[in-house]
Protein backbone atom coordinates (compact mmCIF):
# COMPACT_ATOMS: atom_id res chain seq x y z
CA UNK A 1 0.00 0.00 0.00
CA UNK A 2 2.89 2.42 -0.95
CA UNK A 3 0.92 4.64 -3.32
CA UNK A 4 -2.50 5.32 -1.10
CA UNK A 5 -3.27 8.40 -2.93
CA UNK A 6 -2.59 7.38 -6.61
CA UNK A 7 -4.54 3.83 -6.11
CA UNK A 8 -8.10 4.19 -7.38
CA UNK A 9 -9.70 1.37 -4.74
CA UNK A 10 -13.54 1.92 -5.89
CA UNK A 11 -12.83 1.87 -9.37
CA UNK A 12 -10.61 -1.38 -8.25
CA UNK A 13 -13.63 -2.72 -6.37
CA UNK A 14 -16.06 -2.34 -9.23
CA UNK A 15 -14.32 -4.04 -12.10
CA UNK A 16 -13.55 -7.23 -9.44
CA UNK A 17 -17.33 -7.56 -9.26
CA UNK A 18 -17.29 -7.19 -13.00
CA UNK A 19 -14.86 -10.32 -12.39
CA UNK A 20 -11.86 -8.47 -14.08
CA UNK A 21 -9.39 -10.67 -13.12
CA UNK A 22 -6.43 -7.83 -13.75
CA UNK A 23 -8.22 -5.74 -11.00
CA UNK A 24 -8.08 -9.11 -8.63
CA UNK A 25 -4.26 -9.23 -9.17
CA UNK A 26 -3.98 -5.30 -8.76
CA UNK A 27 -6.59 -5.32 -5.59
CA UNK A 28 -4.41 -8.50 -3.91
CA UNK A 29 -1.00 -6.64 -5.04
CA UNK A 30 -2.47 -3.22 -3.03
CA UNK A 31 -3.37 -4.70 -0.05
CA UNK A 32 -0.65 -7.80 0.66
CA UNK A 33 1.45 -5.17 2.84
CA UNK A 34 -1.68 -4.42 4.94
CA UNK A 35 -2.49 -8.57 5.30
CA UNK A 36 1.10 -10.11 5.38
CA UNK A 37 1.85 -7.53 8.23
CA UNK A 38 -1.02 -9.02 10.20
CA UNK A 39 -0.41 -12.45 9.27
CA UNK A 40 3.30 -12.24 10.62
CA UNK A 41 2.37 -10.47 13.82
CA UNK A 42 -0.32 -13.42 14.58
CA UNK A 43 1.13 -16.04 12.61
CA UNK A 44 0.23 -19.64 14.62
CA UNK A 45 3.35 -22.01 14.77
CA UNK A 46 3.72 -24.46 12.05
CA UNK A 47 1.49 -22.14 9.13
CA UNK A 48 3.32 -20.77 6.39
CA UNK A 49 2.22 -16.70 6.32
CA UNK A 50 1.75 -17.08 2.35
CA UNK A 51 -0.74 -19.84 2.83
CA UNK A 52 -2.33 -18.12 6.03
CA UNK A 53 -2.21 -14.34 3.31
CA UNK A 54 -4.07 -16.56 0.46
CA UNK A 55 -6.51 -17.75 2.96
CA UNK A 56 -8.09 -14.69 3.76
CA UNK A 57 -7.60 -13.25 0.48
CA UNK A 58 -10.09 -16.09 -1.20
CA UNK A 59 -12.43 -15.11 1.96
CA UNK A 60 -12.14 -11.24 0.73
CA UNK A 61 -13.30 -12.30 -2.48
CA UNK A 62 -16.11 -14.68 -1.03
CA UNK A 63 -17.18 -11.97 0.61
CA UNK A 64 -16.93 -9.26 -1.11
CA UNK A 65 -20.75 -8.31 -2.00
CA UNK A 66 -21.58 -8.42 1.83
CA UNK A 67 -19.15 -4.89 1.76
CA UNK A 68 -20.97 -2.32 2.47
CA UNK A 69 -18.76 0.46 2.42
CA UNK A 70 -19.51 1.76 6.28
CA UNK A 71 -16.33 1.06 7.11
CA UNK A 72 -12.86 1.78 5.36
CA UNK A 73 -12.03 -1.27 3.19
CA UNK A 74 -8.65 -1.66 4.79
CA UNK A 75 -10.69 -1.92 8.23
CA UNK A 76 -12.76 -4.39 6.58
CA UNK A 77 -10.14 -6.32 5.39
CA UNK A 78 -8.21 -6.30 8.74
CA UNK A 79 -11.28 -7.65 10.37
CA UNK A 80 -11.27 -10.74 8.00
CA UNK A 81 -7.60 -11.17 8.50
CA UNK A 82 -7.78 -10.78 12.41
CA UNK A 83 -10.52 -13.40 12.22
CA UNK A 84 -8.52 -15.69 9.77
CA UNK A 85 -6.04 -15.51 12.70
CA UNK A 86 -7.58 -16.22 15.46
CA UNK A 87 -9.48 -19.17 14.06
CA UNK A 88 -6.32 -20.75 13.09
CA UNK A 89 -5.09 -19.88 16.56
CA UNK A 90 -7.46 -21.22 17.91
CA UNK A 91 -7.35 -24.35 16.06
CA UNK A 92 -3.70 -25.49 16.83
CA UNK A 93 -2.97 -27.39 19.59
CA UNK A 94 -2.68 -26.55 23.27
CA UNK A 95 -0.08 -24.25 23.84
CA UNK A 96 2.76 -25.88 25.30
CA UNK A 97 3.82 -24.80 28.94
CA UNK A 98 6.89 -22.07 28.66
CA UNK A 99 9.74 -23.48 30.37
CA UNK A 100 12.60 -21.60 31.68
CA UNK A 101 14.80 -24.59 29.45
CA UNK A 102 12.91 -23.64 26.60
CA UNK A 103 14.65 -20.18 26.47
CA UNK A 104 17.77 -19.58 24.11
CA UNK A 105 20.93 -18.36 26.24
CA UNK A 106 20.28 -14.86 24.68
CA UNK A 107 16.32 -15.05 25.80
CA UNK A 108 17.40 -15.65 29.52
CA UNK A 109 19.53 -12.67 29.12
CA UNK A 110 17.23 -10.83 28.28
CA UNK A 111 14.46 -11.85 30.93
CA UNK A 112 17.24 -11.50 33.58
CA UNK A 113 17.55 -8.37 32.64
CA UNK A 114 14.30 -6.94 32.23
CA UNK A 115 13.03 -8.47 35.44
CA UNK A 116 16.21 -6.99 37.40
CA UNK A 117 17.46 -4.03 35.81
CA UNK A 118 15.56 -1.17 36.15
CA UNK A 119 17.05 0.41 32.65
CA UNK A 120 16.26 -0.48 29.25
CA UNK A 121 17.15 -4.02 27.37
CA UNK A 122 19.89 -3.23 25.37
CA UNK A 123 19.74 -2.31 22.19
CA UNK A 124 21.32 -5.13 20.61
CA UNK A 125 18.76 -7.89 22.27
CA UNK A 126 15.88 -6.12 20.43
CA UNK A 127 15.72 -9.92 18.39
CA UNK A 128 16.14 -12.13 21.82
CA UNK A 129 13.78 -9.74 23.26
CA UNK A 130 11.29 -9.96 20.16
CA UNK A 131 11.67 -13.73 20.37
CA UNK A 132 11.15 -13.85 23.79
CA UNK A 133 7.97 -11.53 23.88
CA UNK A 134 6.84 -13.76 21.10
CA UNK A 135 7.19 -17.32 23.34
CA UNK A 136 5.25 -15.10 26.29
CA UNK A 137 2.29 -14.28 23.77
CA UNK A 138 1.57 -17.97 22.73
CA UNK A 139 0.70 -18.54 26.20
CA UNK A 140 -2.42 -16.63 25.92
CA UNK A 141 -5.55 -16.83 24.60
CA UNK A 142 -5.74 -15.83 21.04
CA UNK A 143 -8.04 -12.84 21.26
CA UNK A 144 -5.85 -12.11 24.57
CA UNK A 145 -2.76 -12.38 22.38
CA UNK A 146 -4.24 -10.12 19.57
CA UNK A 147 -4.90 -6.73 22.09
CA UNK A 148 -1.58 -6.95 23.40
CA UNK A 149 0.68 -7.24 20.22
CA UNK A 150 -1.73 -3.92 18.91
CA UNK A 151 -1.56 -2.31 22.26
CA UNK A 152 2.23 -3.06 23.69
CA UNK A 153 4.00 -3.66 20.03
CA UNK A 154 2.17 -1.83 17.86
CA UNK A 155 1.39 0.39 19.36
CA UNK A 156 -2.55 1.47 18.68
CA UNK A 157 -4.62 2.59 20.53
CA UNK A 158 -8.09 0.91 21.72
CA UNK A 159 -10.23 3.27 19.45
CA UNK A 160 -7.52 2.18 16.42
CA UNK A 161 -7.89 -2.03 17.97
CA UNK A 162 -11.80 -1.82 18.35
CA UNK A 163 -11.80 -0.66 14.44
CA UNK A 164 -9.37 -3.21 13.40
CA UNK A 165 -10.91 -5.88 15.02
CA UNK A 166 -14.27 -4.83 15.13
CA UNK A 167 -15.00 -5.36 19.02
CA UNK A 168 -16.29 -2.67 20.96
CA UNK A 169 -14.07 -0.62 23.50
CA UNK A 170 -14.64 -1.91 26.71
CA UNK A 171 -13.96 -5.48 25.11
CA UNK A 172 -10.96 -4.78 24.18
CA UNK A 173 -9.77 -3.09 28.01
CA UNK A 174 -11.37 -6.39 29.55
CA UNK A 175 -9.02 -8.75 27.17
CA UNK A 176 -5.88 -6.11 27.95
CA UNK A 177 -6.50 -6.34 31.81
CA UNK A 178 -7.10 -10.35 31.43
CA UNK A 179 -3.92 -11.09 29.19
CA UNK A 180 -1.38 -8.45 31.29
CA UNK A 181 -2.61 -10.14 34.42
CA UNK A 182 -1.94 -13.50 33.14
CA UNK A 183 2.00 -12.32 31.68
CA UNK A 184 2.57 -10.93 35.22
CA UNK A 185 1.94 -14.61 36.18
CA UNK A 186 3.90 -16.27 33.49
CA UNK A 187 6.61 -14.12 34.56
CA UNK A 188 6.27 -15.11 38.43
CA UNK A 189 5.87 -18.67 37.71
CA UNK A 190 9.14 -18.59 35.25
CA UNK A 191 11.76 -17.31 37.26
CA UNK A 192 9.75 -18.78 40.47
CA UNK A 193 10.64 -22.37 38.12
CA UNK A 194 14.07 -20.81 37.14
CA UNK A 195 14.68 -20.17 41.04
CA UNK A 196 13.54 -23.93 41.77
CA UNK B 1 2.93 -1.05 38.22
CA UNK B 2 4.05 -4.03 40.07
CA UNK B 3 7.95 -5.18 39.18
CA UNK B 4 6.30 -7.76 36.69
CA UNK B 5 4.28 -5.31 34.59
CA UNK B 6 7.58 -2.86 34.32
CA UNK B 7 9.35 -6.03 33.14
CA UNK B 8 6.67 -6.52 30.30
CA UNK B 9 7.07 -3.10 29.66
CA UNK B 10 10.55 -2.72 29.28
CA UNK B 11 10.61 -6.68 27.62
CA UNK B 12 7.57 -5.05 25.19
CA UNK B 13 9.98 -1.69 24.14
CA UNK B 14 13.49 -3.88 23.35
CA UNK B 15 11.04 -6.22 21.13
CA UNK B 16 9.76 -3.09 19.23
CA UNK B 17 13.41 -1.95 18.25
CA UNK B 18 13.76 -5.32 16.70
CA UNK B 19 14.44 -4.83 12.73
CA UNK B 20 10.92 -5.60 10.90
CA UNK B 21 10.99 -9.01 9.28
CA UNK B 22 10.95 -9.55 5.06
CA UNK B 23 9.38 -7.55 2.69
CA UNK B 24 5.76 -6.88 2.94
CA UNK B 25 5.11 -6.76 -1.53
CA UNK B 26 3.35 -9.75 -2.84
CA UNK B 27 5.98 -12.56 -3.95
CA UNK B 28 6.02 -13.23 -7.89
CA UNK B 29 2.47 -15.35 -8.72
CA UNK B 30 1.31 -14.93 -5.63
CA UNK B 31 -1.47 -11.87 -6.55
CA UNK B 32 -2.51 -14.06 -9.99
CA UNK B 33 -2.90 -17.49 -8.12
CA UNK B 34 -5.18 -16.05 -5.72
CA UNK B 35 -7.07 -13.66 -8.37
CA UNK B 36 -7.44 -17.24 -10.15
CA UNK B 37 -8.50 -18.96 -7.12
CA UNK B 38 -10.67 -16.72 -6.59
CA UNK B 39 -12.24 -17.14 -9.48
CA UNK B 40 -12.65 -20.54 -9.57
CA UNK B 41 -13.90 -20.91 -6.33
CA UNK B 42 -16.77 -18.50 -7.41
CA UNK B 43 -17.52 -20.57 -10.44
CA UNK B 44 -17.46 -23.64 -7.85
CA UNK B 45 -20.60 -22.34 -5.67
CA UNK B 46 -23.62 -24.37 -5.85
CA UNK B 47 -25.37 -23.62 -9.27
CA UNK B 48 -29.21 -22.94 -9.30
CA UNK B 49 -29.56 -26.09 -10.97
CA UNK B 50 -28.11 -28.18 -7.63
CA UNK B 51 -30.41 -25.64 -5.64
CA UNK B 52 -33.38 -26.85 -7.17
CA UNK B 53 -32.95 -30.57 -7.21
CA UNK B 54 -32.10 -30.08 -3.62
CA UNK B 55 -35.74 -28.57 -2.74
CA UNK B 56 -37.44 -30.95 -5.36
CA UNK B 57 -35.69 -33.78 -3.25
CA UNK B 58 -37.31 -32.02 -0.10
CA UNK B 59 -40.67 -31.72 -1.99
CA UNK B 60 -40.40 -35.52 -3.08
CA UNK B 61 -39.58 -36.94 0.31
CA UNK B 62 -43.20 -34.49 1.87
CA UNK B 63 -45.01 -35.94 -0.73
CA UNK B 64 -43.75 -39.51 0.31
CA UNK B 65 -44.59 -39.36 3.63
CA UNK B 66 -47.89 -37.26 2.72
CA UNK B 67 -48.98 -40.53 0.61
CA UNK B 68 -48.00 -42.77 3.33
CA UNK B 69 -50.70 -40.60 5.69
CA UNK B 70 -53.33 -40.78 3.45
CA UNK B 71 -53.33 -44.63 2.58
CA UNK B 72 -52.17 -45.48 6.67
CA UNK B 73 -55.80 -47.36 6.77
CA UNK B 74 -55.05 -48.96 3.35
CA UNK B 75 -51.59 -49.82 4.19
CA UNK B 76 -52.29 -51.07 7.82
CA UNK B 77 -55.08 -53.04 6.48
CA UNK B 78 -53.19 -55.10 4.03
CA UNK B 79 -50.33 -55.43 6.76
CA UNK B 80 -53.08 -57.24 8.91
CA UNK B 81 -54.36 -59.51 6.73
CA UNK B 82 -51.16 -61.18 5.45
CA UNK B 83 -50.95 -63.37 8.04
CA UNK B 84 -54.21 -65.14 6.81
CA UNK B 85 -52.81 -65.12 3.02
CA UNK B 86 -49.59 -66.62 4.10
CA UNK B 87 -51.74 -69.18 6.36
CA UNK B 88 -54.23 -69.99 3.24
CA UNK B 89 -51.16 -70.34 0.77
CA UNK B 90 -49.04 -72.30 3.05
CA UNK B 91 -48.25 -75.63 1.15
CA UNK B 92 -47.69 -77.30 4.33
CA UNK B 93 -51.23 -75.71 6.16
CA UNK B 94 -52.79 -77.14 3.41
CA UNK B 95 -51.10 -80.80 3.45
CA UNK B 96 -52.34 -80.74 7.09
CA UNK B 97 -55.58 -79.86 6.04
CA UNK B 98 -56.23 -82.66 3.57
CA UNK B 99 -54.47 -84.89 6.26
CA UNK B 100 -57.81 -83.86 9.13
Amino acid sequence: MADDQSFDLAGCLDRVRKRDQIAARELVEHLHPLVIRICRAHLPRRVAEEDLAQEIFLKMFTRLDQYQGSVPFTHWVSRIAVTTCIDQLRAQKRRPELRWADLSERETEVLDSAMTNENDVAPGDAVAARELVHKLLEQLKPDDRLVIQYLDLDQKSVAEISALTGWNQTLVKVRAFRARRKLQRLFRELTERERS
Amino acid sequence: MNKHGKAWQRLAAAARQAPVAGDASAPFGFSTRVAALAFVAERGAPSIFGRLALRAAVVAGLLAVLAIGVNYSAIKAAFEDEPQIIANDDPIAEVVDIGS
